[in-house]
């Protein structure tokens, strides 16, 4: 990657020779390169013997543990010197537009391994068979588009987005607003509590909230709180997570992720309208605008930027979202979404292939949302 | 600065390049292979001296940890060797990265075939036959046992434990006050006797099915007894070796009598929504009520480690156990339906082999037969050394059992046996899908 990153620097070398101040030094060139090398095959060599032979470090993991240490943050603080010995070895102009880049290199090659190469090796793999082994070419996606539980759980992706972020930045901004209006104490106390669930983690709420929906048989006392209210009502006692009549046990699911995530968009929201300054307020009611219009043509403005952030963050945490299925229905009754088909279709049927195509077509769908939201934040950014 | 957007269409240039580089091939077919195992030829003691140490991996923890260490006293004493087990909860999962990656345990005891023939398949396990005396093992162990661990011919791992499936639990006290017979010699008459016991008000049967993600294999488990004693046993490996499709007729048949059982009304305790939403280990709860809401529950031995506490107390007066009866004009014979922990061999040398003799002797195991929750798979094993009259009784059960079988959804490939067969079970339950549907679906869905 070393090599690629400076070779594109040599063409333009040429061009600007008779511009730039101090000539390149080849000898230090050839020097830091060669090292630059060498450094990284010795170190990568390194820690292959520590898995494959064992036994040259006497079987002990702590000293391999200790060599591994000093291999790697050796070989690093070396590998360094030799990238700076490459840069200076260039003409000054190149080498100062170069440094930042080299020094950022290691940090982007490991967003490149963990993030841009897994990427581009799912979108790879969504075109093999079951274990990555021979091409199919498009049959993964002709399986995925031809079954009817792919649908499915788009279709209940698609309702996911629909409802639970626009609930939840509505149900926040209530709160916002109406915690704003009461007395410092109060507005305290009820804040905590609203954000308490957000430090719940998303397995232990569909734990809770699987107490809440719990079903027993008709004749027998109810310990899910949901039933015990209906059955005291005079209702009869309903399995929740097994009725798919209008989504019914979806929308239920829903309720959990709302319920965590008003807190998150109740402190964002609420700064923004503490940030709302003072004198608009007062200026609208001199000119003697009710309450209510003083929010919708006053404050609401003022933070409908934070508003969009806020839904937007929800939005693909809604995309991503698996936990919750998984540990409610695991996707039983039609409530199955993208993120918990491709687990099952990875881990369950192991279907790399098709697992691959689902997260594939996960990640074109979040595409343009992502590139909406840094938009968004950069125009916010450019407005303050 | 009107080099900056080229300079960085440069950079990300390269970087997709390097990705895309890194990312255009397969992963290879034939991984190389690490660690040892593989060796076809008969193994005789000093051929690859022991280094003194075992280790071996297994699924359990625990008290039975405690117990099966125990139980390897003798063994470490006798011949100086220490073994070092470890156990892991995600043992299917962890087995099969260490041994990938060359780190294989030197024995491995799997809880399910599925996964030992997998590295079976990939040359890492030496068969059993290599190093053990196959002939002896064979006739002392519950007869059919070592198949389930057969592979293309040769068996791969040795069993060390049993659990028997095939089992009809009821409360003691309240079923011989209502007067009904303990024998049923066959699933008809038991039939006959649930009629007499709905009569009497209740329903006859208790069961649950609720596993959170797992949730349907109490339900494989009932498909798979109707098949082992409806069809018999050529019938039912043919059909979980899949050299019969699933849709077959006798399948789509067996589903419909289960239905038959499951979803008449009053039959099973709060019918079909109770069954899905009530854990399985709460199934037998409502037997030990007072009075009793229902009066059997078929489950496996384990069941044992759920009952109520003042039960388990006095569990040989309270708790009556009978195998689940033949059909009529099915197969004739007793057949059981369970499972076991499979103990396989990935390093040969004269400790390993020791180890895997004194696991497979049918004397192994004293020690842990009397801490409980351990079946022995050898018919000679004393019953003297179990705990408790219960289990004495589940293991005579075990032992006279005319053909044993293993849990047929362990054998099959993951993608039925933990996928496709647990949700068809759920589909058909709640009558979402018809048998036939289910079953056309699941064979669809087979692994080529």
């Amino acid at each position: 990657m070393t090599a690629a990153a400076t070779r594109p620097s040599e063409s333009p070398e040429a061009a600007t020779r008779e511009r730039s101040g101090s000539p390149a030094r080849p000898a230090l060139l050839v020097v830091g390169a060669v090292g630059l090398v060498v450094t990284a095959w010795l170190v990568c060599n390194a820690f292959l013997a520590f898995a494959y032979y064992p036994q040259w470090f006497l079987n002990s993991k702590i000293l391999i543990g200790a060599l591994g240490l000093l291999v790697g943050i050796g070989g690093a603080v070396v590998f360094f010197r030799f990238l700076n010995m490459i840069i200076e070895g260039l003409p000054s102009r190149l080498g100062e537009g170069l440094i930042p880049y080299a020094f950022l290199l290691p940090a982007l090659s490991l967003l490149g391994l963990m993030l841009i190469y897994p990427t581009a090796q799912t979108v790879v793999y969504s075109f093999a068979n079951d274990d990555s082994t021979e091409w199919a070419g498009l049959a993964n996606y002709r399986a995925i588009f031809g079954s009817g539980e792919f649908w499915q759980a788009l279709l209940n992706n698609f309702l996911w987005i629909l409802i639970v972020p626009i609930i939840t930045v509505a149900f926040g901004l209530a709160v916002a607003v109406l915690a704003d209006k009461l007395s410092p104490q109060g507005e305290r106390i009820s804040k905590s509590l609203i954000f308490l669930p957000m430090s719940i983690s998303f397995v232990g709420a569909s734990t809770i909230w699987g107490l809440v929906y719990a079903y027993s048989s008709p004749d027998s006392a109810q310990t899910g709180l949901l039933n015990a209210v209906v059955t005291t009502l005079g209702g009869d006692p309903q399995p929740w997570m097994q009725i798919d009549t209008a989504r019914l046990n979806s929308l239920l699911l829903m309720v959990i992720l709302i319920w965590l995530q008003t807190g998150f968009a109740m402190v964002l929201i609420s700064s923004a309208i503490k940030g709302v300054p003072e004198d608009t307020v007062e200026a609208g009611r001199m000119d003697g605008a009710s309450e209510v219009r003083i929010f919708w043509q006053i404050i609401f403005p003022q933070v409908r930027p934070t508003l969009v952030a806020v839904f937007i963050t929800v939005l693909i945490l809604v995309l991503k979202v698996f936990d919750i299925i998984y540990v409610m229905t695991n996707g039983r009754d039609n409530s199955d979404v993208i993120a918990n088909l491709f687990f099952r279709k990875l881990f369950v049927d192991q279907q790399a292939g098709q697992a691959s195509a689902i997260v594939v077509v996960l990640l074109l769908l979040v595409v343009p949302i992502l590139i909406f939201q840094v938009r968004s934040y950069q125009s916010q950014e450019a407005n303050r | 600065m009107d080099r900056r957007p080229s300079r960085r269409a440069v950079m990300t240039g390269t970087a997709a390049v390097a990705a895309v580089g890194m990312t255009g091939c397969l992963q290879n077919p034939d991984p190389s292979r690490g660690g040892g195992g593989g060796g076809t030829e008969k193994y005789t003691e000093g051929d690859v001296p022991g280094p003194g140490t075992v280790s071996v991996l297994g699924a359990f923890g625990g008290q039975e940890e405690e117990a099966f260490m125990a139980s390897l006293a003798s063994f470490e004493e006798e011949t100086g060797v220490t073994v070092q087990y470890t156990p892991d909860q995600d043992f299917t999962t962890t087995i099969q990265q260490r041994v990938n990656s060359g780190d294989a345990p030197d024995v491995a005891l799997f809880p399910q075939p599925g996964g030992l023939f997998d590295l079976a398949a990939k040359g890492y396990v030496t068969a059993i036959d290599s190093f053990l005396d196959y002939d002896a093992l064979d006739s002392t162990l519950i007869p059919g046992f070592l198949d389930s661990a057969r592979y293309q011919g040769r068996v791969y791992g040795a069993p060390m434990r049993l659990a028997c499936k095939s089992l009809i639990w009821y409360p003691k006290k309240a079923y011989e006050k209502g007067g009904y017979s303990e024998k049923p010699a066959t699933m008809q008459e038991l039939y006959d006797i649930a009629d007499e016991i709905k009569a009497g008000g209740i329903a006859p049967w208790s069961d649950a099915w609720n596993a959170d993600q797992a949730t349907g294999w109490v339900g494989t488990d009932w498909i798979e007894e109707f098949m082992l004693r409806v069809h018999g046993p050529e019938v039912y490996d043919d059909w979980i070796y899949h050299r019969i499709p699933f849709n077959s007729p006798e399948v789509v048949e067996v589903f419909d009598i289960l239905g038959e059982l499951l979803k008449t009304d009053g039959n099973v305790l709060g019918g079909p929504t109770t069954i899905l939403n009530t854990p399985f280990s709460e199934a037998p709860l409502p037997l030990f009520e007072d009075p009793a809401r229902a009066m059997f529950v078929r489950q496996g031995n384990f069941v044992t480690g759920f009952l109520p506490e003042d039960i388990l107390a006095n569990m040989d007066e309270e708790l009556g156990v009978f195998a689940m009866p033949p059909w009529e004009g099915g197969f004739e014979g007793q057949p059981i339906l369970g499972g076991g922990d499979l103990a396989a061999l990935f390093t040969l040398n004269d400790d390993t082999v020791a180890l895997m003799k004194f696991l497979t002797a049918p004397e192994f195991g004293a020690e842990w037969a009397q801490a409980g929750g351990w079946l022995s798979p050898h018919k000679t094993f004393d019953p003297a050394h179990y705990a408790d009259e219960t289990t004495r009784r589940v293991a005579e059960i075990a032992s006279s059992a005319e053909v044993f079988r293993y849990d047929g959804s362990d054998v099959m490939p993951n993608a039925v046996g933990g996928g496709s067969f647990w949700s068809g079970m759920i589909d058909w339950l709640n009558d979402s899908k018809t048998a036939q549907q289910v079953c056309d679906e699941i064979e669809a869905g087979w692994p080529q």
